[in-house]
């Protein structure tokens, strides 16, 4: 049933609501990474915890970046679909770092505040939309 | 201390109902998007399944049949042979996911391969299902589950606003298809079939008779009240962690990180245990479920006391392998039960209509028939439950599975 509700949104270029979509969803994985690298830095976590959580945000991330991509733009939302995509890979990539090494405080700390620019530049680009 | 073990059966039962995988995910994510604004819709549920599984234990009691013998007593073969197939197969697919979040669970506390923790959480369920006595399954998942009011200490933690918390259980009528997916979600929940067929089932497993139907509204009432604070304390800790953080909860972690965001370590350790007991609960709650309503409607003799389970015992053996197949494929648990829960509705009427009418007939109830309040509360639910069946499906389309 969810195929059929997404084949059902296919074809043709990307439009604006679904890409303020997507966004929003990259803001909502930045502000959750936010959470678990602040519970790190606050040595209230458990390290295994920390990277599977780390790992199943930084997936999403990666799909969203791959999705994006994958849509063709219009002439009027390919610029903010080119940075929705860079967006992406950057929270992937911060929970990446997170999940690589989830006990290290200094990590977390930049982790932490790496993604909390990401969730407001997110919130910004969803704005814009 | 022997009263206390004896409302186990509406424990898991509830726990089932209210705090399976699919639910855990869904009352968060109702929390993180609106606040307290659907708290609402627990009680609503809540009190209708305590009337529902109220009149299937006094029927089990008195009657002495679980529900699917009176759904192939009451129903025509047609309509009771539709009724089983509708139930198998949202019972089945219940247990697929709860099979796979029980792997979640373990991948959380102890990380590595999913799928390798979904294989052996599987194995640990059907070892439990063979080896415990019905008793003690109710016990040690009810009782565990129960780990899982770090949630409401968590809420309480926080210091909410009760003014804000006293507004939500007002409904507020609101134009948005998502709030309202959401609405008749947290409802329907509170109906899932199997806890009821569970319920009745168990009610025959423990011998219940006439002495014994103050346990059984006890345990109606405890059971699933525990269930309904389980359930307003997870979506009132997602109110305060996550909605003002942005975060739209889509994992079975964001449900963990809300516990450890009130108590750090402990919090989380706690969490993921009742996740685990409760997620196991409803496993088995969907496994003999399916095990009992195939046995009653064929007739078999069923049940872990019966004289010859052969026929039982290698069903819910079948299912639990079956369900394991399922989640083996690498489908998303979360995201299967809760299409489970929403098309569960779908079958809601054929569960609850039988139970209804056995209860409320004075020729089988005797003096223990359904009272003014039970036959009131009860046919209003099912007028409740007739325009959840119609609503939900069409919601579930218009908000592509509440996602907007």
């Amino acid at each position: 049933m969810a195929a059929v509700v997404l084949l059902a949104g296919c074809g043709g270029p990307i439009e604006d609501d679904e890409l303020e979509r997507g966004v929003q969803t990259l803001e909502s994985t930045a502000a959750e990474g936010r959470l678990v690298a602040l519970d790190v830095v606050e040595d209230r976590t458990k390290v295994t915890f920390t990277r599977v959580h780390a790992r199943n945000l930084g997936e999403d991330a990666a799909h969203e970046a791959e999705k994006l991509s994958d849509a063709e733009a219009r002439p009027g939302n390919a610029q903010a679909k080119a940075e929705a995509v860079r967006l992406a890979q950057d929270i992937d990539s911060a929970l990446g770092d997170l999940q690589v090494s989830p006990s290290d405080r200094s990590v977390a700390r930049d982790v932490e505040q790496r993604l909390d620019r990401l969730s407001q530049r997110a919130a910004r680009l969803s704005e814009r939309l | 201390m022997r009263k206390i073990f004896e409302i186990a059966l509406g424990i898991i039962a509830a726990i089932g109902g209210f705090v399976d995988i699919g639910d855990l995910v869904f009352n968060t994510q109702a929390g993180a998007r609106f606040g307290y604004q659907l708290l609402w819709a627990v009680p609503v549920g809540v009190l209708g399944i305590m009337v529902f599984a109220e009149m299937s234990g006094r029927v089990a009691a008195i009657a002495k049949k679980a529900n699917f013998e009176l759904v192939r007593e009451r129903y025509g073969p047609r309509l009771a042979l539709v009724t089983l197939v509708a139930s198998l197969v949202l019972t089945f697919l219940t247990l697929a996911a709860e099979i796979g979040g029980v792997g979640l669970a373990f991948t959380l506390l102890f990380d590595g391969p999913e799928q390798t923790f979904m294989f052996i959480g599987a194995i640990l369920l059907g070892a439990a299902c063979w080896k415990l006595s019905f008793g003690a399954i109710e016990r040690i998942f009810g009782y565990g589950g129960l780990a899982l009011l770090v949630y409401v200490a968590a809420a309480l933690h926080f210091r909410p606003d009760w003014g804000d918390i006293g507004r939500g259980f007002v409904p507020d009528v609101q134009d948005a298809t998502v709030y309202w997916y959401f609405a008749v979600g947290l409802v329907a929940a509170a109906f899932m079939p199997y806890e009821i067929y569970f319920y009745s089932s168990g009610a025959r497993e423990e011998g219940w008779e006439e002495k014994d139907l103050g346990v059984n509204r006890a345990n109606a009432i405890i059971g699933y009240g525990l269930g309904g604070l389980l359930s307003v304390g997870l979506l009132v800790t997602a109110a305060q962690v996550f909605n003002p953080a942005g975060v739209d909860p889509g994992h079975l972690g964001t449900v963990a990180l809300g516990a450890q965001a009130a108590y750090g370590e402990t919090g989380l350790l706690l969490a993921l245990l009742g996740i685990l007991f409760a997620i196991g609960g409803a496993a088995i709650d969907t496994c003999f479920s399916f095990a009992y309503n195939l046995a009653q409607y064929m007739g078999w003799q069923w049940g872990k006391k019966a004289d010859d389970p052969r026929r039982w015992t290698m069903s819910w053996m079948a299912a639990m392998v079956g369900g394991y197949a399922v989640v083996a494929t690498g489908i998303d648990p979360v995201e299967l039960t809760e299409y489970a829960v929403v098309l569960s509705v779908v079958a809601l009427p054929l569960t609850y209509l039988p139970v209804l009418l056995v209860a409320g007939d004075r020729e089988v109830m005797g003096d223990h028939v359904n009272g003014v309040l039970a036959r009131t509360l009860g046919w209003a639910y099912f007028g409740l439950i007739c325009v959840l069946t119609v609503a939900a499906p069409i919601l579930l389309f218009a908000t592509n599975g509440g996602g907007g």
